[in-house]
């Protein structure tokens, strides 16, 4: 272990934890995924920097948005991030989920999917080198450490907004929400 | 081969139009009345593997014209070689109005999902299909997305365009 971390391990264990051991949901979107094999194999061999793959996102709190989001597969995405643990990570990989990319003008592709669920860091690119995931994920360390990587909590404060988002992509949505809505609970209040 | 069946085509049916643009390809226009009895014709003489089915939407014309491919499977012995490699290009026009023909499924049912999707992406109807269902699509769209007067940027515009980003809220 390097000697400096330990006044970090000491002092906030919980998250030096947390930051070394990232569970990475196998969810493959468009074509971003091929990227995958490569990082998590010996080619680059992510285990080094504690990045597993696990299959359920009751296991994962990181998610790998790779490639182009269609407007069935954000109903996926949803479902998967509400199920994560947290705290959870979701980062955006390659130009597709940032703004469009490519697809900027389909008429069944979801341009900018920050709107829909919170993102916590981009890689751009079409496509990215998988030595960027690794830049990504020694960013996200940075965040981490310094309290920004914070997209659960802030799923959680403005859940009524990603909800309303959500259901004017998608329609009527036919799950509970994740978190009470605010605007319920007023109502009950003024009953 | 291409000029038996040709041949064959013409002496049977009467409004068939066939036309030999490549050695291995045999184009067959015809009527949409005539489609099925052309399938099932093909289809005995051993063009038994119905490779695609799609549409082309010719507006100018008001008209979808339908394209069936047929091959035919591997068959292994060295006679047949050359006529493996041989597609039919079955073609027909229906009108842009009121797009309707009858569904192929009888005689090959692998194309049911071809016609789901065409009736979900160019609005056609076959009659006799026995579920056409959405197939790719999540949303309700007023016109078919595949057809040319379709305004992709204008509909993106509408839907995507409207939805508060993160910087709008509060």
């Amino acid at each position: 272990m390097d000697r400096n971390k330990i006044a970090k391990w000491l002092k906030e264990p919980a998250k030096m934890a947390n930051k070394y051991s990232l569970h990475v949901i196998y969810f493959c979107t468009g074509c971003g995924i091929i990227e995958i094999p490569p990082v998590i194999t010996s080619r680059w061999d992510a285990e080094r920097l504690g990045i597993i793959p696990v299959a359920t996102p009751r296991q994962a709190n990181l998610f790998l948005i790779t490639g182009y989001v269609s407007v069935k597969t954000l109903r996926a995405i949803i479902r998967t991030y509400e199920q994560m643990l947290e705290p959870k990570y979701a980062i955006g990989f390659g130009s597709c989920p940032i703004n469009g990319g490519m697809y900027w003008d389909s008429y069944n592709t979801i341009k900018h999917l920050d709107k829909y669920i919170p993102i916590d860091g981009w890689i751009a690119g079409c496509m990215p080198r998988p030595e960027a995931i690794f830049i990504a994920v020694t960013h996200l360390w940075t965040l981490i450490d310094k309290g920004m990587a914070n997209g659960y909590i802030r799923y959680r404060e403005n859940y009524e907004f990603y909800r309303r988002n959500q259901e004017m992509a998608l329609g009527k949505l036919d799950w509970p929400p994740l978190y009470q809505i605010r605007s319920d609970v007023k109502a009950v209040e003024n009953e | 081969m291409n000029e038996s069946i040709k041949e064959q085509l013409e002496w049977t049916f009467k409004a068939v139009v066939v036309t030999i643009p490549e050695d291995t390809q045999t184009v067959v226009s015809v009527e949409k009345d005539q489609v099925l009895a052309v399938l099932r014709f093909l289809k005995g003489r051993g063009f038994d593997h119905l490779a695609l089915v799609s549409c082309v939407d010719w507006i100018e014309e008001k008209e979808f014209e339908l394209v069936y491919i047929l091959t035919r499977y591997m068959q292994g012995d060295e006679e047949r070689k050359y006529q493996e490699r041989l597609h039919l290009i079955v073609k027909t026009r229906i009108s842009r109005q009121n797009p309707q023909l009858e569904t192929v499924i009888g005689i090959f049912p692998n194309a049911e999902p071809y016609e789901r999707e065409m009736h979900e992406l160019f609005g056609i109807n076959f009659e006799g299909h026995p579920r056409l269902t959405p197939l790719l699509l999540e949303r309700d769209y007023k016109i078919p997305p595949f057809r040319k007067d379709f305004d992709t940027r204008k509909y993106v515009e509408e839907i995507f365009g409207n939805i508060p980003s993160v910087e709008n809220n509060k």
